[in-house]
């Protein structure tokens, strides 16, 4: 039992920092600001849950792990729509998406 | 009161009601006025806010139907006799109504269809439910060349009104959950301590409580609570939120591809969908969930049009068939409401963005 | 073990983190910065938790809880705020 739980963590642990990699080269490489909204909202919060899930199995059933469980709730309402809250901005100053063929910004 | 012979064709006065504690003086206004400008005839009129369809509309319906003939009642106590006769009707419920321009449309054209002139409204009516929709409506009302008054009532009802919606159960509402949210964060203490602890939590966390719940309980809670269709959501939404990490894992594979690849293939359009859900926190989840999978980003809502942001064609397709605002709708409405027709059945998204090179639209 | 896993994990996030900070530096837009902010933000919570568990003091829990509060808030009202007044920095 408990060697399931430690590959689940682990498992967990290896998944969160892939998808978190992933949205870390996406930040940096995608052209423009919606594109790079997109991996901020979706895969770093699809990496953030994953490690947050391995720290939820990790305290088990400790009274904290309602702590964790509340942190994992937060960061799957509040990243989408802080990513919204930015794209908005830059949808309302006037910024063009970018499309195949232009410059990269 | 006024024995004067009004002509038949002198105009008609449109009321649009809705649940409110002023609705009474209102109506008596309402009455008055007509007197007052020998107007024939009095329409009170409910805009609703939804499609038809599904159990929920049937309960909203029936409510507005007794909302209707309270209304028609307290009407013919004011008339007394005099020569104005009152109708009653339920409008809008064949589109969308949403900004207080739609709602507006719709009373717009059933006033001139019946001959109304003149536009009473209840200072408390606020059409959305939840979001102060009245001022920009009277002035979408007064631009379509309505008189629009609004129906004098006095400070003490606005007293009352405050302490009667959101109210105590809302304040209730609010102070449960901030005051277990103190417990939380404070460790359950209060459960697991001495004596000294239990005290200490308890006169702490009501304090806080109270303070936030007296704070906010009129800006949070909007509308009547309803315990039981409450109840209903989020049982759904739990079943929803399996569905939904189920669809944001497998596109995120899809964007993991997409990212790493090196030629960085992705195709982004702005595109516009009209979604067919109705209200603040059902539009709220649609838009977030649509934020959540990956490949599309709600850029702006304005009213139920979601301009979204795609990144890939697969993600644009997926958006169109629109399975996430049926499974939104599930949650909010009910099964029935989910066998609405898709977006791109429906003609309701559009792609925004031009390109040079394809011309494709 | 489960000590190293959780403090091999926080390292590795570390490191995404100070490449993040390259959009940030770099913009060009001011949302643009806000996103990696974001993105940045949201490590350090990750990070917080990994920490907690790590070196066994759950009080960091509610620090990681506040941090991401503030960090939405930021967000948020970064965003407003460009929107109002044009460019910030």
């Amino acid at each position: 039992m408990n060697e399931i739980r430690l590959a689940a963590i682990l498992l967990l642990l290896a998944g969160g920092v892939f998808f978190t990699f992933v949205s870390a080269v996406g930040v940096i490489r995608l052209p423009d600001v919606y594109a790079r909204a997109h991996t901020a909202s979706q895969t770093d919060t699809l990496g953030a849950g994953f490690v947050v899930l391995a720290v939820v199995l990790a305290y088990g059933f400790d009274a904290d792990v309602i702590k964790a469980v509340l942190l994992l709730v937060f960061i799957f309402v509040t990243n989408p729509t802080a990513a919204h809250a930015a794209a908005r901005a830059a949808y309302e100053e006037g910024i063009e998406p970018w499309t195949e063929g232009d410059e990269r910004r | 009161m006024s024995d004067a012979e009004s002509e038949p064709d002198a105009g008609g006065i449109l009321v649009p009601v809705g649940e409110s504690v002023t609705l009474r003086n209102t109506v008596a206004y309402a009455v008055q006025v007509a007197e007052e400008t020998d107007a024939a005839v009095i329409h009170f009129v409910v805009p609703v806010a939804w499609r038809d369809f599904g159990e929920t509309s049937n309960a909203e319906r029936s409510r507005s139907g007794s909302l209707l003939e309270r209304v028609e009642v307290w009407a013919n106590e004011d008339v007394d006799g005099a020569d104005v006769s009152v109708e009653t009707a339920i409008i809008g419920d064949d589109e969308y109504l949403f900004s207080p321009d739609d709602y507006a449309a719709v009373l717009a054209a059933y006033a001139s269809s019946n001959g109304l002139d003149r536009v009473v409204v209840d200072p408390e009516y606020s059409p959305g439910g939840n979001v102060p929709l009245l001022r920009p409506l009277e002035v979408e009302l007064v631009r379509r060349g309505f008189a629009v008054e609004e129906a004098p009532i006095g400070q003490p009802t606005r007293r009352q009104q405050l302490l009667g919606r959101g109210g105590t159960a809302g304040f209730g509402i609010i102070f449960v959950i901030t005051f277990g949210f103190y417990q939380l964060l404070g460790g359950f203490t209060i459960v697991t301590g001495d004596a000294f602890d239990f005290w200490y939590e308890l006169l702490t966390g009501t304090i806080t409580a109270a303070v936030v719940a007296g704070a906010l309980h009129r800006i949070t809670i909007s509308g009547t609570p309803h315990p039981a269709r409450t109840a209903i959501r989020v049982g759904r939404l739990c079943l929803y939120i399996p569905y939904l990490v189920y669809e944001i894992v497998k596109s995120n594979v899809l964007i993991t591809f997409i990212i790493l690849h090196p030629k960085l293939p992705i195709e982004p359009r702005m595109t516009r969908v009209q979604s067919a859900v109705w209200g603040g926190p059902a539009i709220t989840t649609l838009a977030n969930s649509i934020t959540l999978t990956p490949g599309t980003l709600t850029v702006r809502s304005d009213g139920h049009d979601l301009y979204v942001h795609a990144l890939f064609p697969a993600a644009r397709e997926g958006l169109f068939d629109g399975a996430l605002e049926r499974a939104v709708r599930f949650v909010f409405y009910g099964r029935a409401s989910a066998a609405i027709a898709t977006p791109e059945e429906r003609g309701d998204c559009e792609i925004l963005t031009e390109t040079d090179e394809e011309g494709e639209v | 073990m489960l000590e190293t896993a959780f403090l091999t994990t926080a390292a590795v996030l570390v490191v995404l983190a100070i490449a993040v900070l390259y959009r940030a530096i770099k913009g060009p837009t001011m949302q643009d910065r806000v996103i990696a902010v974001n993105v940045l933000g949201t490590n350090t919570v990750v990070i917080l938790a990994l920490l907690a568990v790590a070196l066994d003091s759950p009080s960091f829990l509610d620090i990681a809880l506040v941090y991401a509060l503030l960090n939405f808030l930021l967000a948020v009202a970064i965003s407003k705020f460009t929107v109002k007044r044009g460019e910030v920095i």
